[in-house]
């Protein structure tokens, strides 16, 4: 290093030309004069925030934009082993956070996330054992074992993750296969074989099924008592009633009773004419799949299209395969002619003021009533936990089991997760809850303490990665660099087509699809090493060669003049007060 | 290969045979067009440039001054309210001695809002430290751009290549297009002794005392009148070259005329007709076209004006207080050298703010000469409705 010295010059001729210092200024360490200091602190994106699976989903998008999509499936595994039926049943509250939707449409993660699962299902990878974090070796038969009861999606997430950190699980399922609600998603949504190979890569890294055994029929929690912990993961399978006359009657046929009957392979005889009732998911797959089977179909929703809580694609979908939905109409009653329906007497409604679900409360039209002729009524009104094994010491509140963050029940070492304890009602959300679990029974195996989860609403990771947890929003986005640019579309056959049969409806991305609309994303609070900092910085005091992290501040020469801060377009630097003068 | 270009498009041909490496502008009528050609140039691959889109032409320099100090050819182009934005970075670019090209396209100054020519925008730039050189016509300007890059670059200060506003810049003529090759071996890469290299960084434009700045001040002097020489060579192996000499001056029918018109710009080529035309009538008049202004080429000026008794300058700019600020320059190239004949100047300020200088006035502008011994006004307007 040279130090710094003066110079007189003793003629015009020894000066240089320019104005520059003939010395190199290397000694001078400029970055003294910095009061503000810029940091590279990666931000949580709002897609991975909304994630109820806890996915690192810029983490990904990031793997495609790369090619590299073997290590962007299995950046997914590490938090979720269901990345083929969430990319296509997932209601993705991820995209409605999306901050592309302020410039464009959000980013079709969902879509992103099937390509990848498809990309593994395609080559055959099912070999989890790879997988960082899994062990290789044997499991030692002397390791804890737990129980849980339910294959669902929160069961199953729960097996998975445990069995990767050594425990020995058994998975007791009271029907005749594993996967518990994901059984009743119709096929033209999810086909069996992705549902099925996924379940077999959990299975083979030795988590043991035991199927056709319900708790409270021929299995007790006393029969458990040798298992080191237990995980209810039992979901909802009570169909809600009508609560009209007439609902007993031959032809009304309960939608999760009718989906069940799809996929034990019978093709329940519905007639011509098929009323609906209700606006969920489990409606849609209803009217969808009884259009398939050749029947006029009817939904009738008491709301609003507004308030209905189905997926909007799956409405979309349903209403170009011919499906009728009816708003603001309930049934009144069944009507019946020798035991067997024959009609539904219905009343118009109108919306009145909020109720606790803050949708506004559907009121009758008195005097609306009118008749519509129909040879079967499906009612979908959600569906409530059977809690008639609980002891009186599990504590369950409104026909859920009560938990703490962790999972736990008033019980321990029972844990309850998934809908019989959250009543989300989706695949994703269960595979959250399973995982928190997972990682609770880890922690009270290792008698930690079971303190400090986040609440029941947040998501859970196994393999965190560092980055601040405030949310990027739209606002600290740097637009200069982004354009409005559209979202691609998934290729589906035409709905006269699809009605056919129940061959899978949407076909997901080819390759370049899916890198063009990786390319879209923002990558919100994650450096995607764009060199924006690296170029605009006019004093070279970024470098490229962080082990950690792609750059690294020479605070040596750092002024902190924010710069990389203003034009990083992401929000992936920080930049923040340095009061030297306290250290 | 000859194409019909416009004047603005003569520019952007110069700019990208000689290879210029960064290239930051900011639009401005008239200039615009200069720099669009150049944005397709570098979009379509056909100049391996950095186009660099700016905020202000501040910025515009600001850039070209950076990348000429990490040792790039730089190249931006400015009119009017645009380059006097760029002033301060105007002397800041000379002061450093960075070799930058600028295409300046002539227009009058606001308020009144005008987009037509005049010669006051780059005139006041005249003291900070750029050569300026003035076109008469579009193969000039393409010339100009790449003798601009080659004098510059051996003495060390900016060129501004001037050319008035819609006259020239939106005329289209016949342009020789050289082929590259032969405008690589004119012009070679620009290789600086001294540039910024984060690998040895130095300090740019850092603080000098009382005790150096003068001498810094000397040597930019002393390399302005380098460049009269350096001007000079560079033109006659432009000639060699390419077939083409523009001079720094040129004389034009000057042979025992008893009027010598001095002019720049387009008025020049105006005027050459009406000498013609004279000189067909007998009339004893001829034209000293003036191309480089800064540093301005004294000893050029009183060869060419030796033993001619009297002197008419027009002049499309005005320097309030004084008069025509070409007419100033040729009284004090006369000035102070021993022996030499000292005419009548005659100083005459037309076409300001673009009204056209058609012959007419140029003939009036030969006639009230010719008719008086000495100049009756020290400003003599033409066509000013009184």
């Amino acid at each position: 290093m040279e130090e710094a010295k003066v110079i007189i010059f003793k003629s015009e001729a020894e000066m240089p030309t320019m104005a520059a210092s003939l010395a190199n200024t290397l000694y001078n360490k400029t970055g003294s004069w910095r009061y503000m200091r810029p940091l590279y602190v990666d931000k949580t994106p709002p897609c991975n925030d909304a994630c109820p699976a806890g996915e690192d989903i810029v983490g990904y998008l990031g793997l495609i934009r790369q090619g590299r999509y073997r290590e962007g499936w299995e950046f997914i595994m590490q938090e979720n082993p269901f990345p083929g039926v969430c990319g296509r049943v997932c209601p993705h509250p991820c995209e409605s956070q999306c901050n592309r939707t302020e410039l464009g449409e959000a980013i079709a993660i969902h879509v992103q996330e099937r390509f990848l699962a498809d990309w593994a299902y395609e080559r055959g990878l099912r070999d989890l054992k790879g997988l960082k974090g899994i062990p290789s070796d044997p499991l030692d038969p002397s390791v804890p074992s737990v129980a849980i009861i339910g294959s669902g999606p929160a069961g199953l997430s729960c097996a998975y993750q445990l069995v990767r950190k050594g425990y020995s699980v058994t998975v007791f399922e009271a029907q005749d296969k594993p996967g518990g609600m994901m059984r009743l998603i119709p096929e033209y949504r999810l086909p069996r074989e992705i549902l099925d190979h996924e379940i077999a890569a959990i299975e083979s890294l030795g988590v043991e099924i035991r199927t056709g055994v319900q708790l409270g029929r021929n299995l007790s929690l006393d029969d458990l008592k040798d298992y080191q912990a237990i995980f209810l993961a039992v979901g909802q399978s009570v169909s809600r009633k009508l609560g009209v006359l007439g609902e007993d009657a031959a032809g009304v046929l309960h939608g999760i009773e009718f989906l069940r009957r799809l996929d034990q392979g019978e093709k329940p005889s519905l007639g011509s004419r098929v009323a609906v009732i209700g606006g969920g998911n489990t409606a849609i797959d209803a009217a969808r799949s009884a259009r398939r089977l050749g029947a006029e179909v009817s939904i009738l929703y008491r709301r609003s299209r507004h308030e209905m809580p189905a997926i909007y694609e799956e409405i979309e979908e349903a209403l170009e395969e011919g499906v009728q939905i009816e708003y603001l109409v309930a049934p009144v009653e069944v009507l019946t002619e020798k035991g067997k329906v024959s009609g539904l007497k219905c009343t118009r409604m109108e919306l009145g003021e909020p109720d606790e679900s803050g949708r506004r409360r559907p009121i009758p039209v008195v005097g609306s009533e009118y008749i519509i002729e129909v040879d079967t009524v499906i009612p979908a009104l959600g569906q409530v936990a059977d809690l008639s094994f609980l002891g009186k010491d599990i504590k369950a509140e409104r026909e859920r089991i009560v938990i703490e963050d962790s999972g736990a029940t008033t019980r321990l070492p029972v844990f309850a997760g998934g809908d019989v304890a959250t009543g989300y009602g989706t695949v994703t959300h269960a595979v959250g809850s399973g995982k928190r679990v997972a990682l609770a029974i880890d922690r009270l195996l290792r008698g930690e303490t079971l303190e400090g989860f986040p609440p029941l609403d947040r998501n859970v990771h196994t393999v965190p990665r560092d980055m601040d947890p405030t949310v990027v929003g739209f606002e600290d986005l740097n637009l200069a660099y982004f354009e409005e640019e559209p979202r691609p579309r998934q290729a589906r056959a035409p709905a006269e087509e699809r009605v056919r049969d129940f061959t899978e409806v949407n076909r997901g991305f080819d390759e370049e699809v899916a890198v063009t609309e990786a390319l879209r994303c923002f990558s919100c609070g994650t450096c995607n090493q764009c060199d924006n900092c690296l170029i605009f910085c006019p004093d070279v005091a970024v470098l490229r060669n962080g082990d950690e992290r792609p750059y690294v501040f020479d605070y040596d020469y750092c002024k902190g003049c924010g710069i990389c801060f203003a034009e990083c377009p992401r929000r992936a630097i920080s930049f923040e007060e340095e009061i030297k003068w306290k250290k | 290969m000859e194409k019909v270009v416009t004047g603005n498009y003569a520019v952007s041909w110069g700019a990208r045979l000689s290879r210029a490496q960064v290239i930051a502008a900011y639009p401005i009528t008239p200039q615009t067009s200069i720099i669009e050609l150049l944005a397709s140039f570098c979009a379509d691959g056909e100049l391996d440039a950095r186009f660099i889109k700016v905020e202000s032409e501040h910025s515009a320099m600001a850039a070209c001054i950076g990348a000429s100090a990490a040792g790039a050819r730089a190249f931006t182009a400015t009119s009017g309210q645009g380059l006097l934005l760029m002033h301060e970075l105007v002397h800041w670019a000379a002061g450093a001695r960075l070799p930058i090209v600028m295409g300046t396209v002539n227009r009058a100054v606001s308020p009144g809002w005008s987009v037509w020519t005049e010669q006051n925008d780059t005139l006041s730039q005249r003291d900070t430290g750029w050569l300026q050189y003035y076109c008469e016509a579009n193969q000039e300007v393409l010339d100009t751009v790449i003798q601009a890059y080659k004098v510059a670059e051996r003495i060390l200060l900016p060129v501004m290549v001037v050319l008035d506003a819609f006259v020239l810049s939106h005329t289209s003529e016949a342009v020789d297009i050289p082929d590259q090759d032969k405008v690589d071996g004119f012009l070679p890469p620009y290789r600086p002794e001294l540039k910024l290299d984060v690998n040895d960084p130095h300090a740019f434009g850092p603080i000098v005392t009382p005790e150096h700045y003068m001498e810094m001040r000397y040597k930019m002097q002393k390399a302005m009148e380098e460049a009269v020489s350096v001007a000079q060579e560079v033109d006659e192996e432009f000639g060699e070259v390419f077939g083409r000499r523009h001079g720094l001056v040129e004389p034009y029918r000057l042979e025992g005329a008893e009027v010598a018109l001095v002019t720049s710009g387009t008025v020049t080529s105006t005027s050459r007709e009406v000498i013609d035309e004279l000189r067909e009538q007998g009339v004893k008049v001829g034209l000293l076209k003036v191309r480089l202004f800064r540093p301005f080429p004294a000893v050029a000026v009183r060869q060419a004006l030796a033993g001619i008794p009297k002197v008419a300058v027009i002049d499309r700019n005005i320097s309030f207080g004084h008069g025509g600020i070409f007419a100033q320059e040729v009284k004090s190239a006369l000035y102070n050298v021993d022996g030499v004949h000292r005419p009548p100047i005659f100083g005459f300020v037309a076409g300001l703010g673009g009204r056209d200088v058609t012959p007419e006035p140029i003939k009036e502008v030969i006639s009230t000469t010719l008719a008086n011994d000495a100049p009756p006004e020290e400003i003599l307007w033409i066509g000013v409705k009184k």
